[in-house]
């Protein structure tokens, strides 16, 4: 539908949400960030049960706020602003991480690829290499760099997808991604609340969605801190290979002829 | 392996039957356990579709305290010569499907919970957008403080 010649300027309507869980330190200013970079834009803050400020910040800083009432995991929060964007009939959303690591910018140019019909669903990667050398450059702030566990559980993940998916990816864990409407109804429907990120990307590739990695720049998170422990890290490895596993074996929700 | 069951059966101990004592005790166990679960029912603690099960279960105790020939017989079926042990195995399969089966309701009503506190968000926001979009300055209602 917006396959059509450049130029003009098709009308549709654009959901950024922001799945936000104790976050009041950073929450504002990613949304003042999605504002000031992405104005077309409407905006949701997913609030999944937090417990400190965040409601109250987010209200303040004019974002709409769906407020789960008790947490209920990234998930669960990410599939609310799906269902959101396809009960109020956006053509296209896209969600970033409220805790400031994923810059507004960055997602501009991850809609961008679902804009002009290139993919169906965009993941921000932090390893892959810029194939170019164009943009990001002007993003102030420090860049991310990864911890050891980290970076072990990604290059498992990685293996692993790779081997499920026959594609190619570096950042399986994103939280930074854009998605057209095909893929709204489909994340909005079936979205594990366990094993978010991992299994959704199983899922769009298995259901023939025309998933794409582009290269962005992440920050140092400015607020809260990283739920990873070691011992978590390795449950999480390990709970990621059962759900792929049996991903595998799901039947298929449509015929997946492309 | 056939080197190992040829030696237990040239063992061939005689056949370990429930005694008496156990028979009673059993059977006046399932009976205080069904008893029980009326009981629950009564006060509204278990709800009917729940209890089937359990009382099934007290049901299968209590017959094979009365009838002894019905557990010696399973335990032939199975290969195990003491009744004992094919009783407790027994047990010990069914509380393993139970654990199953209560985990898999579990996890229908954890996604049920999760369906309706997306529900009730999207509604919240839906009309926080609404009267943004109404009135200009958004009424801000919050239930919690």
């Amino acid at each position: 539908m917006t396959a059509g010649p450049r130029g003009r300027i098709p009308v549709v309507r654009t959901l950024v949400f922001i799945p936000a869980w104790n976050e009041a330190d950073s929450v504002a200013a990613v949304i003042a960030g999605v504002r000031e970079r992405l104005p077309e834009a409407d905006l949701l803050v997913v609030d999944d049960g937090s417990t400190d400020a965040t409601v109250a910040v987010a209200s303040e800083a004019g974002a709409t706020v769906a407020s789960l009432p008790f947490n209920q995991g990234l998930g669960a929060a990410l599939q609310t602003g799906y269902l959101y964007a396809l009960r109020e009939g956006y053509d296209f959303c896209a969600h970033l991480d409220a805790d400031g690591q994923h810059p507004p910018a960055e997602v501009g140019r991850l809609l961008e690829e679902v804009y002009e019909d290139r993919a169906d669903l965009v993941l921000g990667s932090r390893y892959r290499e810029a194939d170019g050398g164009e943009g990001a450059s002007e993003i102030a702030g420090e860049d991310y760099r990864p911890t050891i566990s980290r970076r072990i559980g990604t290059s498992v993940f990685r293996f692993f997808l790779t081997l499920a998916t026959r594609q190619r990816f570096t950042d399986t864990t994103s939280g930074m991604r854009a998605a057209n409407r095909r893929t709204i109804e489909l994340f909005s429907e079936n979205y594990s609340p366990d094993f978010a990120e991992i299994e959704s990307l199983q899922l769009a590739v298995r259901e023939g969605l025309r998933v794409e990695e582009v290269p962005v720049r992440m920050l140092e998170r400015t607020g809260g801190s990283s739920f990873l422990t070691p011992l978590r890290s390795t449950f999480f490895i390990f709970k990621g290979m059962i759900v792929l596993l049996v991903g595998q074996f799901r039947p298929r929700k449509v015929g997946t002829e492309r | 392996m056939s080197g190992s069951a040829l030696l237990l059966a040239a063992a061939e101990d005689p056949k370990v039957h429930l005694t008496a004592q156990t028979r009673i005790l059993a059977a006046v166990i399932a009976v205080a356990f069904m008893l029980m679960i009326l009981e629950l029912i009564r006060r509204d603690r278990l709800q009917e579709r729940f209890s089937v099960v359990w009382f099934v279960a007290g049901l299968g105790m209590l017959a094979g305290a009365i009838f002894p020939g019905l557990l010696a017989g399973v335990a032939d079926l199975m290969g195990v010569r003491d009744t004992n042990v094919a009783l407790f195995s027994i047990i010990l399969l069914l509380l393993l499907g139970l654990a199953l089966n209560f985990s898999v309701i579990m996890s229908r009503q954890a996604a049920q919970i999760t369906r309706l506190a997306q529900e009730r968000a999207l509604e919240k926001a839906r009309e926080q957008a609404a009267s943004a979009k109404n009135g200009g300055e958004p009424e801000r209602e919050r239930l919690e403080g």
